[in-house]
């Protein structure tokens, strides 16, 4: 698609934001929509064809419609797979469906009526003791140590340890997991290398593998977790959920139930701890906590963009796309929007409307794990600040680097000093 | 004029002047009530605009349908007879006087 005028050599900021986008580059992203936000609602990125949409109210405008936009492509690979490797998943039996974020009603709202009857709220908070043990353990470990990079001891395993949870699993390297989810972020939102697909490929189609092995002997042998559930609102009839769609959602679970928690606990305490005070004030009155998770998943949101297809002509921001035009909603720029939100670039644990963000997306397709991913946040934040009241960044982890996809933000490390341990009441 | 009056947990009261054809959360959070969440917006996808409703709004609103009964057993403050979402009932004048009561929690 071309874009609808070269208004480069005029100056026009429109051409200059498509000029100056990096899409794969997390660090000055914030800056650059800052720049751009108020002049530039909607502008072509050329290196992916997406049109990047920048303000909160078309965000908001477009997301739930989904008569007028589709989610299909939400999970399919920015740069498509090279043949060989399609029929490699083919030969392998990999047969994921993208029944859930990927896709439109009606299908979308048959298959969420049923996941919903076991992620929810009700549920989710029943596993609140379970979780705090959790993060007890963690902070157990650090005890005793100095200097640590939080996500290597913290932040990578402990959501992939709520999703075993959540699928009764007790005997899983939860790094295998992590592997596997960081191959598919890569894969699919990342610019991956020709020399990666051929492993790639064995490990996404062992992945697959996995999934069907831990769903299979639920069928026959229920318990009291996810995939047991799904099994037992089939009732054996392929109209209300295939056993296909089931070993679906788990392969989805176990990629959307850690990667994006693990991001937004790196980037909220990186955040917190670029203002200690923030911090301290935390290990003073735990009850703020609930309100930073929020601070933190608006001003360093772990999914900065999402995306959208038209499926009619529309027009955003003045500019006229015709139907199939890709869309990439910077859900980034909408949290910092100053339409919304008064001093958008500063970050405040107090800040009263700050759950006002759309880190979990808004409409039919708003995140089914949205609860979850606050409880495991705030409960790891109580617990951290309880613990390591004086912890501070290492010299240099402000520089950290950024996993490099499109949609994901998080920190690659985050080295701190953790200072005294601070003994807690039983 | 369609007067309803949002209740806290805490017991304070606001009385707003709503308008015909926008929904129970719309009005909330057009009045800035606090406590209606409604995180997806009004898509029946989170839970989080849960509401009391009183006689008066519960003759006038009808009857839940199944997306949203099964919804509302998930919310955080546990459902009663006269729950819904708030984003599923519409204002109408005879909503007139109604009382809506916020629950201590959405999660």
């Amino acid at each position: 698609m071309n874009a609808p005028f070269d208004g480069a050599a005029s100056g026009c900021p429109m051409a200059a934001a498509s000029a100056d986008f990096q899409p794969f580059e997390h660090r000055g992203m914030y800056e650059f929509l800052a720049k751009i936000r108020e002049e530039v609602p909607i502008f072509h990125a050329p290196e992916i064809d997406y049109w990047v949409v920048t303000r909160r109210a078309d965000i908001e405008a477009i997301m739930p419609d989904s008569d007028r936009f589709t989610a299909v492509l939400t999970t399919q690979p920015i740069f498509p797979w090279p043949q060989e490797t399609l029929t490699y998943l083919q030969e392998r039996k990999f047969a994921h469906e993208a029944i859930q974020v990927a896709c439109d009603p009606p299908l979308h709202t048959r298959v969420k009526n049923h996941v919903t009857k076991f992620l929810n709220i009700r549920q989710f908070m029943s596993y609140e003791p379970a979780i705090r043990e959790l993060a007890r353990s963690y902070v157990q470990k650090l005890k005793g140590q100095e200097t640590v990079d939080l996500v290597d001891a913290v932040t990578y395993e402990y959501p992939a340890q709520v999703v075993f949870m959540l699928l009764g699993v007790n005997d899983f390297d939860p790094r295998q997991i992590k592997k596997w989810g960081d191959l598919r972020l890569h894969m699919i939102w990342g610019r991956p290398e020709e020399t990666d697909f051929e492993q790639a490929a064995r490990d996404l189609a062992d992945f697959w593998d996995y999934t069907v092995d831990l769903v299979a002997p639920r069928k026959a042998d229920p318990k009291d977790d996810y995939p047991s559930k799904m099994f037992e609102l089939r009732g054996g009839d392929d109209e209300v959920l295939t056993e296909n769609e089931i070993r679906s959602l788990v392969f989805g679970l176990l990629l959307a139930g850690h990667e994006t928690t693990t991001n937004a606990a790196g980037n909220l305490i990186l955040e917190l701890l670029k203002r200690r005070e923030q911090w301290r004030a935390i290990a003073q009155d735990p009850a703020l906590a609930k309100n930073a998770v929020e601070e933190g998943l608006r001003y360093a949101t772990s999914v900065v963009a999402w995306r959208r297809r038209a499926k009619e002509p529309v027009t955003i921001g003045g500019v006229d796309l015709p139907a199939g035009a890709n869309l990439l909603l910077s859900l980034a720029s909408a949290n910092r929007d100053p339409a919304l939100f008064e001093e958008p670039e500063t970050f405040d644990i107090a800040r009263k409307d700050a759950r006002n963000h759309m880190a979990f997306g808004k409409g039919l397709h708003h995140c089914v794990g949205a609860p979850l991913a606050r409880l495991e946040l705030r409960i790891l934040l109580e617990e951290l600040t309880a613990a390591f009241p004086e912890m501070r960044l290492a010299e240099g982890a402000e520089d950290t680097d950024f996993t490099k996809t499109l949609s994901f933000r998080g920190p690659a490390q985050l080295r701190v000093h953790l200072g005294p341990y601070k003994e807690q009441d039983a | 004029m369609i007067d309803i009056t949002f209740i806290q947990p805490d017991g304070s009261q606001k009385t707003v002047a709503a308008k015909a054809g926008h929904t129970i959360m719309e009005t909330a959070q057009a009045h800035g009530i606090d406590g209606v969440i409604a995180e997806c917006g009004g898509s029946m996808a989170c839970a989080t605009c849960h509401v009391f409703l009183d006689d008066i709004a519960l003759t006038a609103a009808g009857p839940a349908s199944d997306s949203e009964d099964d919804m509302l057993e998930f919310a955080a403050t546990p459902r009663a007879d006269n729950s819904r979402l708030s984003c599923q009932v519409t204002v109408t004048d005879a909503l007139n006087g109604a009382q809506i009561t916020i629950p201590e929690t959405q999660f």
